[in-house]
């Protein structure tokens, strides 16, 4: 099972609120001296990608569009986890270009790398968060399409996967080649790159590649980015304070006063 | 006439709440757009039964059915072929599709097979002349983002649970049947199961839902939580850490990848007030927090706040509602 | 004449810091308090670090190890140290003390026994030098080793050893010739299990406490032949060789524990609120910050440049020194200082500042106190005896 893995490099989701702040020219988040970190349901999908090698061989491919000194870091860290070998696209824009645009290079990268049975990424960017890179790839490639899986098994010539669904979850059995999404479960933890097979990453092949490398075909019209801004509160909290007790029996009393019970 | 096209699923068994949600939406914007409501229902069977009508008596004059043995639960790629034929039948300018777990599937694919402009898991819906502007949250719900949509055609997915059912507004309407012949063994996915489970009062519909976080401490804390939702007749959800944790089943996750909710009274519990969950329940009419720690930010959205030990305030809590019930 | 200086870590530095800090945070930080309240060795921790490579970081990958320089080593065990001092501990002194003086001055056939095991975590190592009446003047030694046969028979008492009490394999300097000084002594890889090896006393520390401190007691122990390190007379020579880097892992100690006391302040100061304002913004508490900051970049730059000296196989003892007398002060006054700006919150054991400060003291002691530092720094200085 050759699994291809797309990874988005995002400004640290756990940056504190005060550390957060729109860049009111690009109407992203600002970048500059932040810490970069591999987007959460990416990770997932790389990990998943690995317990797959582990229960079934084959040859896991780390994806990624970017500025190329950028995303050199998280590269190297999927190949210590365990990836074979990168692609990286490089592109200057990639921080502001959204999920459409991504799609469209990732489906031509995908081509260019040619063999593969899966493609995974994560459910949703931990930034943009549109949900529409892997649906938009399986059209593009063709493929089959799941989203928000948290385990997969491969079959023949298929894989069955599990989706979280609203209420639960859905066994679905999808052909080959496939492209899916994956969300967070107990049972995908990313392995933590182990320092001795840093040496060994450093040595694995990474191909360089620049946009014009890949001929990418438009997945949908554009859409304008009007403005992004930051709702401020203005809530005030009122504090129940005393014994538990009192601070028990205060709200009720102002619940009821609300009617709300 | 441009058309506004609801994607009103009946995957499920059922004419879904999120139809109305969206016919809501559309109305909003058939006024300024100068546009028309159709809806595409799709299902198999019995599952379509009484559909039009309630579309209808919420204002959409014309239904395209598709009715269809391959269309159920779970099934987006039979859901993205039958509205693929209502699209070539109704030729709409916008399409509106409801971003539940076919939906958000669905969206992006029939935006690529129509290379229409997409916007996903959007909040609200609004017209500037013939410009569609739609808001939606980024950055785990630290900022709102304002789309601009132009082009046509479009696709929207609207994030269930934001948009208001619509007031009734009754039509004449008309049916029309779309013939689409959708093969099941002809699909790249086969639905093998199909699992639900269900909490006694739905999260979705709870008006009163009790939250828990990572200060909960683990699996028998929510058992108190719990409690606490049953007296007062409301549902109990988490943030994200006790699910990732596998304190509780992934459904009760309220907050960005889980459910967003909007009941009257929320009860924040051992909750830190990270973005992506403030994001799912900023909704709520009144939200109260109980936490340790003074300084945690879901104090700073809450409405009314109690520092302390929830091992000791919910007991006493549950104690007096009880007692206030009994009296 | 122009000189390139660089400051940027490169790109394997960065992924080995990155890495450590990952494996810091997820796996050594949630145990930290834990392990200094209860004091046990967190034995699954270390078979975990093991995996992740971090107990072999500079031995070659021929022999199992994970081939990083030095560079990337001390930027590793400053994350670890963040984390916890008392984890890196174990985890330092198995590499500089034991491993490395195997790699530099062991015969083939050593490597080939021991390397593997230390670097795999399958043995733990420990550093025997220091006894009872003898610490800074660590060439007066007493343990005493004679040749019987094809064995060495080793007597004596090591005290204040990290790690006696899991170590498989002890380094043990001992007194070979009738030689006074550094000149008699020699080194001597032992397994616990050899006959006459026995843990003695364990002590009770101020810190690290989830690294043990034992007597080694050695009564008539018997050492083959084949496990004297390098050649009879060189004890000294390796001893001095080994401390150079040892000295890097205790600066690498130092500063991550500095950086974890700047941490927590920054964190505290921003959200304390006394007199209608956080106390970051108050100057007494800002400027306690800018001088913490300054002097962790300080101390920082200089492990980095007696780092890559070493990388570059070019002296560096002098350097080492500086990085460990330097760091060592640096951690000592900013989790002084963590506390102070705790109030009293600095004082209880539910904030890690408390465990900072008692943390720091070992490293203006253990591996050439800061009084020795400053006499070969300042012999360096001075310049060879007229």
């Amino acid at each position: 099972m050759n699994t291809i893995v797309c990874l988005k490099q995002v400004v640290d989701p756990e940056l504190p609120q005060w550390d957060f702040a729109i860049d009111p020219a690009t109407k992203r988040q600002v970048r500059t001296g932040k810490p970069l970190v591999i987007s959460t349901y990416d990770e997932n999908a790389l990990e998943l990608a690995l317990q797959l090698k582990d229960k079934a061989g084959g040859k896991v491919t780390a994806l990624t569009i970017g500025p190329a000194g950028e995303v050199k870091d998280a590269i190297r860290l999927a190949l210590a986890m365990g990836a074979d070998e990168a692609v990286v696209v490089d592109d200057a824009t990639a921080p502001v270009l959204l999920g459409a645009d991504k799609a469209a290079i990732l489906a031509a990268a995908v081509k260019r790398i040619g063999t593969y049975d899966l493609v995974l990424t994560g459910c949703e960017s931990a930034d943009w968060v549109e949900r529409s890179v892997a649906p938009f790839l399986a059209e593009a490639l063709g493929a089959a399409c799941v989203t928000f899986v948290t385990k997969l098994d491969p079959g023949q010539g298929s894989v069955t996967a599990r989706r979280t669904s609203e209420e639960g979850f859905h066994v679905i059995e999808a052909r080959l080649p496939a492209v899916m999404s994956v969300t967070s479960d107990e049972s995908i933890r990313p392995r933590l790159p182990k320092v001795k097979d840093i040496m060994g990453a450093m040595r694995k092949p990474v191909q360089n590649w620049v946009r014009s490398d890949v001929a990418a075909e438009a997945v949908s019209s554009p859409v304008e980015v009007r403005e992004v801004s930051v709702p401020q509160r203005t809530t005030k909290c009122e504090f129940l304070d005393g014994e538990p007790a009192q601070q028990a029996q205060a709200l009720i009393e102002k619940l009821q006063s609300l009617k709300l019970i | 006439m441009p058309g506004i096209l609801v994607v009103a699923s009946a995957l499920e068994g059922t004419l879904g709440r999120s139809a109305l949600e969206l016919v809501g939406g559309a109305r909003t914007l058939a006024g300024p757009l100068g546009s028309k409501v159709s809806a595409a229902l799709v299902g198999s069977g019995k599952a379509l039964a009484g559909g039009p009508e309630t579309l209808h008596r919420h204002g959409v004059e014309t239904v395209y059915r598709c009715d269809q043995q391959a269309l159920t639960a779970g099934q987006s790629d039979a859901a993205l072929a039958a509205v693929d034929a209502v699209v070539k039948a109704a030729q709409p300018d916008v399409v509106l599709v409801g971003a539940d777990t076919v939906g958000r599937e669905v969206a992006p694919r029939l935006a690529y097979r129509l290379m229409a402009a997409l916007a996903t898991e959007v909040m609200s819906l609004a017209a500037e002349g013939q410009t569609i502007l739609v808001r939606r949250q980024v950055y785990g719900g630290r900022a709102i983002a304002t789309l601009a949509i132009t082009s046509r055609p479009a696709v929207i997915s609207v994030k269930p649970r934001t948009l208001d059912a619509p007031e009734p507004a009754p039509v004449p309407g008309r049916v029309e049947d779309v013939a689409v012949s959708i093969d099941p063994a002809a699909l790249p996915t086969r639905v093998k199961e199909v699992q639900s489970q269900k909490a006694e009062v739905g999260l979705d519909d709870a008006q009163v839902v009790v939250g828990g976080g990572r200060g909960v401490g683990g699996p028998d804390g929510f058992k108190l939580l719990a409690q606490l939702a049953a007296s007062l007749g409301g549902a109990v959800g988490s943030s994200r850490p006790p699910a990732d944790e596998g304190w509780v089943p992934i459904t009760w996750q309220i907050g960005q990848t889980g459910k967003s909710i909007r009941p009257n009274l929320y009860i924040a519990v051992g909750i830190s007030g990270a973005a992506q969950h403030v994001a799912g329940v900023s909704g709520s009419r009144t939200i109260v927090a109980i936490n340790k720690d003074p300084e945690a930010p879901i104090f700073s959205l809450a409405h009314l706040g109690l520092v302390g030990d929830y091992k000791q305030i919910v007991p006493a809590l549950i104690e007096r509602i009880n007692a206030a019930k009994g009296a | 004449m122009y000189t390139k200086v660089d400051f940027a870590l490169a790109d394997e530095h960065r992924v080995v810091q990155a890495a450590a800090a990952d494996f810091a945070a997820r796996e050594i930080a949630p145990l930290a308090a834990e392990l200094d309240h209860s004091g046990a060795f967190p034995r699954e921790l270390i078979r975990k670090a093991a995996d992740a490579g971090l107990l072999g970081m500079t031995v070659p990958e021929a022999y199992g190890g994970a081939g990083l320089d030095a560079v990337s080593y001390v930027v590793a065990q400053e994350e670890l140290a963040r984390a916890s001092a008392g984890v890196q501990t174990i985890i330092t002194v198995n590499n500089s003390l034991v491993c490395d003086p195997i790699v530099h001055f062991g015969s083939e056939a050593q490597r080939k026994r021991y390397l593997p095991a230390l670097a795999s975590g399958r043995s733990l190592g420990c550093y025997c030098l220091t006894e009872p009446s003898s610490g800074s003047d660590a060439m007066s030694l007493r343990t005493g080793a004679r040749l019987e046969g094809e064995s060495w028979i080793l007597n004596g008492t090591k005290a204040f050893v990290t790690n006696a009490v899991e170590a498989d394999v002890c380094l043990v300097y001992a007194r070979s010739g009738p030689e006074p000084g550094a000149k008699g002594v020699s080194a001597f890889i032992v397994e616990k299990s050899f006959p006459g090896v026995r843990v003695g006393k364990v002590e009770k520390k101020l810190g690290i406490k989830c690294s043990s401190t034992a007597e080694i007691i050695l009564e008539n122990a018997r050492v083959p032949k084949e496990n004297v390190l390098g050649e009879i007379g060189q004890g000294g020579r390796i001893a001095l060789g080994t401390l150079d880097g040892g000295r890097l892992g205790i600066a690498a100690q130092a500063v991550g524990i500095a950086r974890a006391s700047l941490d927590a302040s920054r964190a505290y100061a921003r959200e304390r609120r006394q007199f209608g304002r956080v106390i970051g913004e108050f100057q007494a508490v800002q400027w306690m910050l800018a001088d913490m900051a300054t002097r962790i970049e300080a101390a920082r730059l200089l492990m980095y440049r007696a780092a890559w000296l070493r990388s570059q196989d070019r002296p560096h003892a002098r350097e080492a020194s500086m990085a460990k007398l330097f760091a060592s002060e640096t951690a000592m006054w900013a989790s002084h200082k963590a506390v102070q700006i705790h109030g009293g919150y600095g004082y209880i054991q539910e904030y890690p500042a408390e465990r900072y400060f008692r943390d720091a003291k070992i490293t203006e002691i253990y591996e050439g106190t800061s009084e020795v530092q400053r006499i070969i720094i300042g012999r360096s200085v001075v310049g060879p005896r007229s």
